[in-house]
């Protein structure tokens, strides 16, 4: 015999009234909803970049497998630090998982609303992590120059490096025919002549935006340099001859050969630039430069490479990295260090170069088929040299106020000198309100 | 003879419920008015009296902060920018707004149309305005610089000059917010009284008589109070600015809205940030003050 069910308004709502008691009774009593356990759930917070691509397509499926549920989260870079802030400070705990810009570490370090990472089992002494990424993990740094207030603290992991970004040179192996540029003057030499044949457009573009765009695009200049930040005791010193010599040639010599509107760029137009075939070179991460065989992303598949980038004196990149923070507010901590301590072993590593992305350890540097060509390149860079930013909970405003004044020198074209000793003087000035000194 | 529910009614008048009732009836709007607004501003006030750092008060500081602010060049500096964007975007919106409402105050075939299409700027979300600028503004391949290049120029320099990128501000916010001066007014105009102009005509007054003697005295209460709200919401102009310029290039479109923000949320100074808004509401506020002043002054005389 069967039986045939009707649907019936009386049953639908019966079901419903059901559904609705039943959740109330559940979340009254703090009970798990039976239908949201379907893994160990971790909520991951992000700002949209091209660099998390791979991890997005293969290592969030890997961790499903792994019985990971993965909820990952993105937002525009502008807005995250501060909504991310404000959710650990807060303790709202809308994540458990933030994959912040290595910057912000200070400023988490400093409000101490991380986790404990190493407490919770993640070995911060391996010695596969790259040394320098995982020293980023740190606060206060196991090196270097500490802000007052945190001279005597014992250095704590509380983040670990989730995708090893840094800056390499991609150019174009058509104009530049023997290879990498090695220095900043073969570069615009050769960009000429590449622009004379009619092969690009500028020789070289870069991101002239205020704020953190400008910065960043002339921070390997500086370091190529020679110049460095600041001293043992938080003084400026980036208005250094060295120093000066670097902002000068990027806001004369490199504005000269690059588009007339790079005073408004950001990466996605030093982007737009090199994979739409106007650029010879550029300096960037590795967001855009996993694009750089896709023909339907590019329209010079073929002719981009990649090398370490070029130098004055030294071959210095910076190296600006994902890491990964737990919240002290995280709902789903003890998932969040268990994904973690999956993440960061030596297989996955090796699935994540696999996948394209430059890996957190060496080991995973050394993988038969690296997924993307970029990832030796990016070895031989760390290798050459990557340093990170200064370690202070108040980068964001010093990278503020520099910004704006090269901003102001690269739209006048000139007097780059004088706009890092205006900064310096500035940076001094809030360092002195808010007691570096 | 008295039904139960008189009885108890009367017993309760009795217990003073008529005095109590009217109170406990404002009182879940009174609660909610505490909640959402005094507290919040209680709160803001003590903040700015009060030293942060890494996102916690660590000293009371007095009025320190009000007194910062005052040598502060980057303060000093967006303040100038947002009042020169202001006094420049609002009047240009006064006097479109108002020759706007005055041509659609006719009735010809299609008006409804054409007041129903001005008004479409106001209803796009800003961000959505301000990304539709920055696609006209943009250098490289923005819509100015198509056209330029299309009758043989070269591109156009809109976000990356200081001058430029602040007029290209103040275009998207008169684009944007002229539509409402012309919403306000055309109702005020809509509103006049018939008689007095009928009475002008038939004496010959011809129409810049009519509009200089009759129509701007007689719209002069809802001029000012359309000048008076937009110059309060010019100031708040956050949205398009985080899209379009993020105050740049240099300083040239920061206003003080981007750089309260940014003290606030991107540098950690809560105080800081929280004694420089009670400045600018502040600010904003003696601003509106002397506006309904003078407007009372005039209409005295």
């Amino acid at each position: 015999m069967m039986h045939s069910s009707r649907l019936t308004r009386r049953s639908v709502i019966k079901a419903g009234l059901g559904m609705a008691l039943a959740t109330t009774a559940l979340t009254t009593l703090g009970l798990p909803m039976p239908a949201k356990a379907a893994g160990k759930k971790v909520i991951i917070g992000a700002f949209a970049d091209g660099g998390l691509t791979p991890f997005k397509e293969k290592i969030i499926p890997l961790a499903k497998e792994q019985g990971f549920d993965i909820q990952f989260l993105e937002d525009e870079y502008g807005v995250t630090l501060e909504k991310w802030f404000a959710d650990a400070q807060s303790g709202a705990g809308q994540y458990d998982l933030y994959l912040l810009d290595d910057p912000w570490v200070p400023q988490f370090g400093a409000a101490n609303v991380l986790e404990d990472l190493g407490a919770g089992g993640i070995d911060g002494s391996d010695k596969d992590w790259i040394g320098p990424m995982i020293d980023m993990g740190y606060w206060p740094p196991q090196k270097g120059p500490r802000v007052k207030g945190f001279e005597n603290a014992k250095p704590t992991l509380i983040c670990v490096p989730f995708v090893g970004d840094l800056q390499t040179l991609t150019y174009r192996n058509d104009v530049f025919t023997g290879g990498a540029p090695k220095t900043w003057d073969e570069v615009i030499a050769k960009g000429k002549e590449g622009v004379a044949a009619g092969k690009i457009k500028y020789p070289v573009v870069f991101r002239g935006v205020s704020g953190n765009p400008i910065v960043t695009s002339w921070y390997p200049v500086f370091l190529s340099f020679g110049g460095s930040f600041f001293d043992d005791k938080w003084n400026p010193i980036f208005n250094s001859a060295e120093g000066k010599a670097s902002a000068d040639f990027f806001v004369g010599t490199m504005k000269q050969n690059a588009p007339s509107g790079v005073v408004e760029f950001d990466s996605d137009q030093e982007g737009a630039a090199i994979l739409g075939g106007e650029a010879g070179a550029i300096i960037q991460y590795s967001g855009n430069a996993l694009k750089a065989d896709d023909p339907a992303q590019t329209k010079v598949a073929g002719k981009l490479d990649f090398g370490v980038v070029p130098k004055q004196e030294k071959a210095i990149a910076q190296m600006g990295i994902f890491i990964a923070g737990v919240p002290k507010s995280a709902p789903n901590k003890a998932n969040s260090i268990e994904f973690l301590k999956w993440y960061v072993s030596a297989e996955t590593q090796a699935k994540l170069s696999e996948a394209g992305s430059i890996p957190v350890k060496r080991s995973a540097f050394g993988v038969a088929k690296p997924g993307n060509r970029l990832i030796p390149i990016a070895l031989q860079q760390l290798d050459a040299g990557a340093l990170p930013r200064p370690r202070t909970p108040d980068w964001a405003k010093v990278e503020e106020l520099l910004g704006i004044e090269l901003n102001k020198a690269l739209q006048a074209g000139s007097g780059g000198g004088a706009a890092l000793d205006t900064a310096a003087k500035q940076v001094k000035d809030y360092l002195t309100t808010v007691g570096y000194y | 003879m008295r039904t139960g529910t008189q009885a108890r009614k009367y017993r309760l008048q009795g217990a003073g419920l008529d005095l109590a009732l009217p109170y406990l009836m404002l009182a879940p709007g009174l609660m909610v008015v505490l909640g959402v607004l005094v507290y919040p501003l209680w709160d803001g006030l003590r903040a700015s009296t009060r030293a942060y750092r890494y996102g916690s008060p660590v000293a009371d500081v007095g009025f320190q902060n009000y007194v910062q602010l005052w040598s502060d060049a980057q303060f000093l500096n967006s303040l100038w920018v947002t009042v020169k964007f202001v006094a420049l975007s609002v009047s240009i919106e006064a006097v479109l707004g108002f020759a706007l409402a005055l041509f659609c105050l006719h009735e010809f075939r299609g008006i409804r149309l054409l007041r129903t299409v001005l008004i479409i700027p106001m209803v796009i979300t800003p961000v959505v305005v301000a990304i539709l600028f920055r696609l006209i503004y943009a250098s490289d391949a923005g819509m100015l610089t198509a056209l330029s290049e299309a009758m043989g120029g070269g591109g156009v320099q809109i976000l990356g000059n200081p001058l430029n990128a602040f007029i290209g501000l103040v275009v998207l916010d008169v684009w944007e917010w002229t539509p409402l001066m012309f919403l306000i007014l055309l109702a005020g105009l809509q509103s006049l009284p018939h008689e007095p102009f009928e009475a002008a005509r038939v004496d010959g007054a011809g129409p810049w008589r009519v509009f200089a003697d009759l129509t701007f005295p007689m719209m002069r209460p809802v001029l000012a109070v359309a000048i008076v709200l937009r110059t309060i919401d010019a100031f708040g102009t956050f949205d398009q600015v985080f899209v379009l310029t993020r105050g740049g290039p240099g300083e040239a479109t920061r206003l003080i809205s981007i750089y309260g923000y940014d003290t606030a949320f991107k540098f950690q100074q809560t105080g800081y940030a929280a004694a420089l808004f009670v400045t600018i509401g502040l600010v904003v506020l003696a601003l509106a003050f002397s506006a309904i002043r003078l407007l009372r002054r005039v209409d005295a005389s």
